[in-house]
């Protein structure tokens, strides 16, 4: 099996199959992280496309700092965040509820990890951030950190005030 | 039991390492029921968030992104193929402005002065007339 730098550097050569194996390996990595920050929509998969193109348009530029892994996360949070933010500015526009306010109807048919999912959907992006990188895709605080170029001081508060808010938000259900 | 139990601390004793004032505050709500029920409902989330299956955008995904990488530089060829053709006009009016002008400026109709080319100075032939000259020496 051809390592990541083997693959970039076909890439960089014009094969595009290459790419097409970096994709593969990568995707699973990609598509949590988006579907964690926009749920499992349309959107994340469009997002999850862009991150790959972005990725390819950069390549030149990339140097191997980072792992790929981190290197397109990065590029996944970066890119959903502003999905998010695009998403706010269509709700204004069109004078609907606010994302995440809406309690769902049949609450109790959902389970305790789809209520925890919709709980994760109410909060706030950065917040998001966050939890989908150190809860859910298992990055140490550290890498979490340089992912999103914030303190890690910054990352545990978030973090700590997010769990509260996740643990609030499924007080009912999680004694179950 | 303790009132206001610091959730945020709790929350925050899973991934930081924390401060000796911290610790203390810990320590003293360590055999609080409340706290204790707080801590194994933020593990039971934690536990809960962790992926443990791979993701995945469904079949074929690879495919859709190099097929769209390969529209898009498709895209990109055409935008600078479609700029050149606009401005080909444009290009192909000042050739052809330009050499009317010259036509105006430059005394005789020639190849010469259409194509903006100076009269050339008249010792260049001269030049030519000594290193002639010069051949004609060395060999005679």
């Amino acid at each position: 099996m051809e390592t990541d730098d083997e693959l970039v550097a076909k890439t960089k050569s014009g094969d595009l199959g290459a790419f097409k194996d970096l994709v593969k390996r990568y995707e699973g990595k990609v598509a949590g992280v988006t579907r964690s920050m926009l749920g499992s929509t349309a959107d994340a998969e469009d997002v999850g496309q862009e991150v790959f193109i972005k990725f390819y348009e950069s390549l030149k530029k990339y140097r191997g700092e980072a792992s790929i892994g981190t290197y397109l996360t990065r590029i996944a949070i970066n890119l959903s965040l502003n999905e998010i933010k695009k998403r706010k500015r269509r709700w204004s526009v069109f004078s609907l509820e606010d994302e995440g306010s809406a309690i769902p109807a049949e609450e109790n048919k959902m389970d305790l990890k789809e209520l925890l999912l919709f709980e994760l959907d109410r909060l706030e992006p950065d917040f998001r951030a966050v939890v989908t990188l150190r809860l859910i895709e298992g990055y140490s605080t550290e890498e979490t950190s340089q992912i999103l170029k914030v303190p890690l001081g910054t990352v545990l508060s978030r973090l700590a005030r997010a769990q509260v808010k996740l643990r609030k938000g499924l007080s009912e259900h999680l004694n179950e | 039991m303790i009132k206001n139990v610091n959730e945020e601390l709790l929350a925050k004793s899973f991934d930081a390492n924390l401060s000796h004032v911290e610790l203390d505050e810990l320590q003293h709500t360590k055999n609080d029921i409340q706290a204790k029920k707080l801590l194994a409902q933020h593990g039971k989330l934690r536990q809960l968030l962790l992926r443990k299956e791979q993701d995945s955008f469904g079949p074929f995904f690879a495919e859709r992104v190099v097929n769209q990488i390969k529209r898009l530089s498709k895209e990109i060829d055409y935008q600078i193929y479609f700029f050149f053709k606009k401005y080909q006009l444009a290009a192909v009016g000042l050739v052809i402005a330009l050499i009317v002008l010259n036509i105006f400026l430059s005394d005789t109709i020639t190849v010469k002065s259409v194509l903006g080319f100076e009269n050339q100075p008249a010792g260049s032939d001269s030049d030519l007339i000594e290193n002639l000259d010069l051949f004609n020496e060395l060999t005679n």
